[in-house]
């Protein structure tokens, strides 16, 4: 029994023991990105499996117990995650520690210069910083929008530690305006207060401050205080001020209130704001079905079904569009509602959620506990996606675009722009521009050198620091102990590089990273997942894939509302239907009808939309 | 300079014995405690045999903690203020280093000298440890486990030996992990260096001749090896050692070329022995005790 997984074990059938052989031989000869769709489907699973047995490794929850039980955790989400798993009560809460996707002996930071070398601020300036906009040509400015809004729900590292910071030593010839005795500082992440346990040994442990669910938590709130206050209290619903989210507190002017506002923008309040409005919308649908409802049963259960709308929109259209390799867009299918062939489903009988999907599948945590894990969070810092400037168009053939640079349309500016512009428009500009390429030298300069907005409360305001977030993303890397990106590899199931060139083909940037790093191993993870030479149709690089095939699965099959519980019983007839019948599209023109030219014949939401003025 | 052998999916290994590479190799960040069983076929089996030095609720035995772990250095410092009481320690354990003194001089033991120095070790940490054959057939049972071939190791795996002598072995030591590698693992190099001091007596009048120290120094050796892997590659005074390399860090033999290295406690290192003061200190005791006479 593994001592560390709390217990958790993962039990292959015969089938995945077979097919891991026939695979290990198979992938010898071809790739899997080369094999004929269906077998590249069986591909993924086979991955998948041997992810789940082996990259799932416990932390610890970190905190002790969680709140008491209340009545309707057996049938609705508590706020803070806790109680999803009735026999584990803590599991994937509010508060409870990151797992990781690496055994714990390979999640231990490097110490004294290594940790530091090579420079992240020289790797921001040399290998990350943007020297011309790199679109991604598939995808809309939307779908970079929504993958902030998702990485909201799912986790957040809490503001960082103000003292202790990493002094990362300037070069001569830098320009970096806030230098301390010739060192640009990087907060550390916020430590993680509770008791180690002592099989732990040499590796971190940092806190979620958000629940780890795919719970919506970024609408809803991540704890019972916050939830209340987004609430109207009547029928359910979410609380607007017209048409619009209110706003926060004063000391955060221009940011609506919700859920999770940190690092606010026009493209998180339109979609924010369209969530709020379809939860609004599931309710009244609730309300005529069972009209005997209180305001409580009515939330709580139209959360779930929103909720549960967000993953489905998430699993078979931003992971498609954003991923556009066939077998993808097969798997993810796949994966939310099973194969779409008869005999594939008999062949593999009534259990398997190959067949039949993992939604409505039975509940597994596989080998450890579900939380949401640092390598996942690695992957996904996807900050290239944004471009340095957003142009704001209008349905209106007869209003002129306006560029904007994107400091612009961020922060306190946020709430004004919506109100002048429109939800309709401000989508429609997101729909139709491309977002940036997640790739190698298109890392957006603004955030280079970005400064939060002054946070003021009735005494004092207080200034933010300037920020190079491309060396804040190498050095969050670096102090939480993942992997660097050869090591990485190797234990997400691929074969270490030897040559800078086996990474990447892009013309200058082998000879750049041999330049500032010398040993290939010494890449690291962002540089080499940005470097890496792409799947056909791919946004993003296999070797982050092989991440998500593990984890994108796990938030489904490790939680009981979308297995055990996904029934009727739990979301009513009506709600399985409602998450049954809309997608993407039907959201956006239920609460945006004047969409429609803009989304005629456009088959994924988060592809470019048409351009109609 | 480093021996290096690849054999690719079978085994990536470097052998160290010079004692500045030994000494560069403890320290550096390249070369890492924990095994991952990542690199080859034995690389895999090796991995597995150290993973079993784990109490039943995950505690990690002192010698396989990594250097950044911070319990590693919180017990090491507090085992080390601990054994540094010398002269309380040397009173406590005053009937075993009599017994060690008489077998050194005469030969002759109430109990087998294993047993002995197991339960002097063990009262290192707790008054009323009490060793038995049981205890040390444990201690021995383990350290054939880490150091025997694969068919011993077979045996005792498939036996339930194994997993009886940890149990017993983690029980005795009452779940201190420290005590657990001392009185299984560490315990070895005294018996030894015990064994090496009756042989210096028996077959000549060293014991009048030899001072304590002069004896230490002929009879007390390093471990043998000890194995450490590279998680990335690197280079350790100036050898270029790859990822997933299986390093032997050859400590007796390092030793032997530089005994004022202190090698055998890593002296200095970040992972210095607690016991670096309190060893020493028992075989002068027992060495003294022997050439006076007394038991």
């Amino acid at each position: 029994m593994s001592r560390e997984n709390d217990g958790f074990e993962f039990h292959p059938t015969r089938l995945q023991q077979f097919l891991d052989v026939a695979y290990r031989i198979i992938n010898v000869f071809v790739r899997w990105d080369r094999l004929p769709t269906l077998l590249a489907a069986v591909n993924f699973t086979v991955f998948r499996d041997r992810l789940r047995a082996y990259n799932l490794h416990h932390t610890g929850y970190g905190v002790l117990t969680p709140d008491k039980w209340k009545p309707g955790y057996e049938r609705w989400r508590s706020a803070d995650g806790s109680y999803n798993c009735l026999a584990h009560p803590r599991m994937g809460m509010a508060g409870t520690r990151f797992g990781r996707n690496v055994p714990l002996a390979e999640g231990v930071p490097e110490t004294g210069d290594a940790l530091l070398e090579p420079s992240p601020r020289l790797i921001s300036r040399e290998l990350l910083a943007r020297h011309e906009f790199i679109p991604a040509t598939k995808l809309n400015l939307l779908g970079a929008a929504w993958i902030q809004f998702e990485i909201h729900n799912w986790f957040s590292h809490g503001t960082p530690e103000t003292e202790n910071e990493f002094k990362i030593p300037l070069p001569p010839g830098d320009d970096w305006p806030e230098k301390f005795n010739g060192c640009m500082h990087i907060q550390r992440t916020r430590l993680d207060p509770t008791d180690r346990e002592a099989w732990l040994g040499a590796t971190p442990t940092f806190c979620n401050f958000n629940s780890h669910w795919w719970d919506g938590g970024q609408i809803y709130g991540h704890d019972h205080p916050t939830q209340m206050k987004i609430r109207s209290k009547r029928d359910g619903k979410i609380k607007f001020d017209r048409d619009m989210l209110p706003e926060d507190l004063p000391e955060r002017p221009g940011i609506d209130f919700t859920g999770f506002n940190d690092n606010w923008w026009i493209g998180l309040s339109a979609l924010h704001t369209m969530f709020a409005r379809e939860h609004n919308t599931i309710c009244d649908g609730l309300k005529l079905n069972y009209p005997e409802w209180d305001d409580e049963e009515l939330f709580q259960r139209a959360r779930l079904i929103n909720g549960a709308l967000i993953a489905k929109i998430h699993t078979v259209e931003w992971t498609p569009g954003i991923l556009g390799h066939p077998a993808l867009e097969f798997g993810m299918h796949a994966q939310w509602s099973g194969v779409p062939y008869r005999w594939m489903k008999l062949v593999l009988g009534g259990n398997s959620e190959i067949a039949h999907g993992i939604i409505g599948s039975e509940t597994a945590q596989h080998s450890a506990p579900y939380a949401m894990t640092e390598e996942f969070t690695a992957v996904y810092r996807m900050h290239p996606l944004l471009p340095d400037t957003v142009q704001i168009r209008s349905l209106n053939p007869r209003k002129a675009s306006k560029t904007l640079d994107f400091v612009d349309v961020q922060g306190s500016k946020t709430r004004a722009l919506m109100k002048t512009h429109g939800f309709a428009d401000v989508l429609y500009s997101l729909g139709i521009a491309n977002p940036g390429a997640m790739r190698i030298r298109n890392y957006p300069n603004f955030l280079r050198r970005f400064r939060k907005d002054v946070e003021r409360s009735h005494s004092h305001k207080t200034e933010q620091p300037l920020l190079d977030m491309a060396a804040i993303d190498i050095m969050r890397d670096r102090e939480r102990g993942v992997p660097r990106y050869n090591r990485f590899r190797e234990l997400v199931g691929k074969k270490r590089v030897t040559s800078f060139e086996e990474i990447t083909s892009i013309p200058g940037i082998a000879q750049k990273m041999r330049e500032i790093y010398k040993d290939v191993d010494r890449v690291d993870l962002l540089v080499g997942l940005l470097s890496e030479d792409l799947p056909e149709g791919f946004g993003f690089s296999d070797t982050a894939f092989r991440v998500f095939i593990l984890m994108a699965s796990r938030r489904l099959k490790s939680d009981r509302f979308f297995t055990d519980d996904f029934r009727p019983e739990i979301y009513t007839e009506f709600g399985l239907d409602w998450i049954r019948n809309n997608a993407m599209k039907s959201v956006l023109l239920r609460h945006f009808p004047e969409l429609g030219p803009a989304l005629e014949g456009v088959n994924n939401s988060f592809s470019p939309w048409n351009v109609v003025a | 300079m480093a021996i290096k052998i690849t054999i690719p999916g079978i085994i990536r290994l470097a052998w160290l014995s010079d004692p500045d590479e030994v000494i560069a190799a403890n320290d550096s960040g390249v070369v890492q405690r924990s095994l991952s069983g990542l690199g080859g076929l034995v690389q895999r089996s090796i991995a597995a045999k150290l993973a079993v030095f784990r109490t039943p609720d995950g505690d990690i035995w002192p010698a396989f903690r990594n250097r950044g772990d911070p319990l590693r250095r919180t017990r090491q410092s507090d085992l080390e203020q601990a054994l540094s009481h010398t002269r309380v320690l040397l009173k406590r354990v005053a009937p075993e280093t009599g017994a060690l003194a008489t077998y050194i001089r005469s030969g002759s033991i109430n109990r087998p000298p294993e047993i002995v120095v197991q339960q002097m070790v063990g009262r290192l940490f707790f008054p009323d440890y009490a060793a038995s054959e049981e205890s040390y057939d444990a201690a021995r049972a383990l350290q054939t486990w880490v150091s025997g071939g694969p068919i011993k190791s077979y045996l005792l795996k498939s036996s339930g030996a194994l997993e009886r002598a940890l149990d017993l072995i983690v029980t005795l030591a009452r779940g201190d992990t420290s005590c657990a590698h001392a009185t299984a693992i560490a315990m070895h190099n005294i018996v030894d260096t015990i064994e090496r001091m009756r042989r210096l007596v028996k077959t000549s009048d060293n014991l009048e001749k030899l001072g304590a120290q002069d004896a230490i120094a002929s009879t007390l050796h390093a471990p043998k090896q000890v194995v450490r892997e590279t998680r990335d590659g690197g280079r350790v005074c100036g050898a270029y050692l790859g990822a997933r390399t299986l390093v032997i860090l050859r400590l007796e033999a390092a030793r032997r070329q530089k005994p004022e290295a202190d090698i055998e406690f890593f002296a200095k290192g970040w992972n210095q022995c607690p016991a670096h003061a309190i060893v020493p200190a028992l075989l002068v005791d027992i060495w003294k005790k022997a050439k006076a006479g007394k038991s």
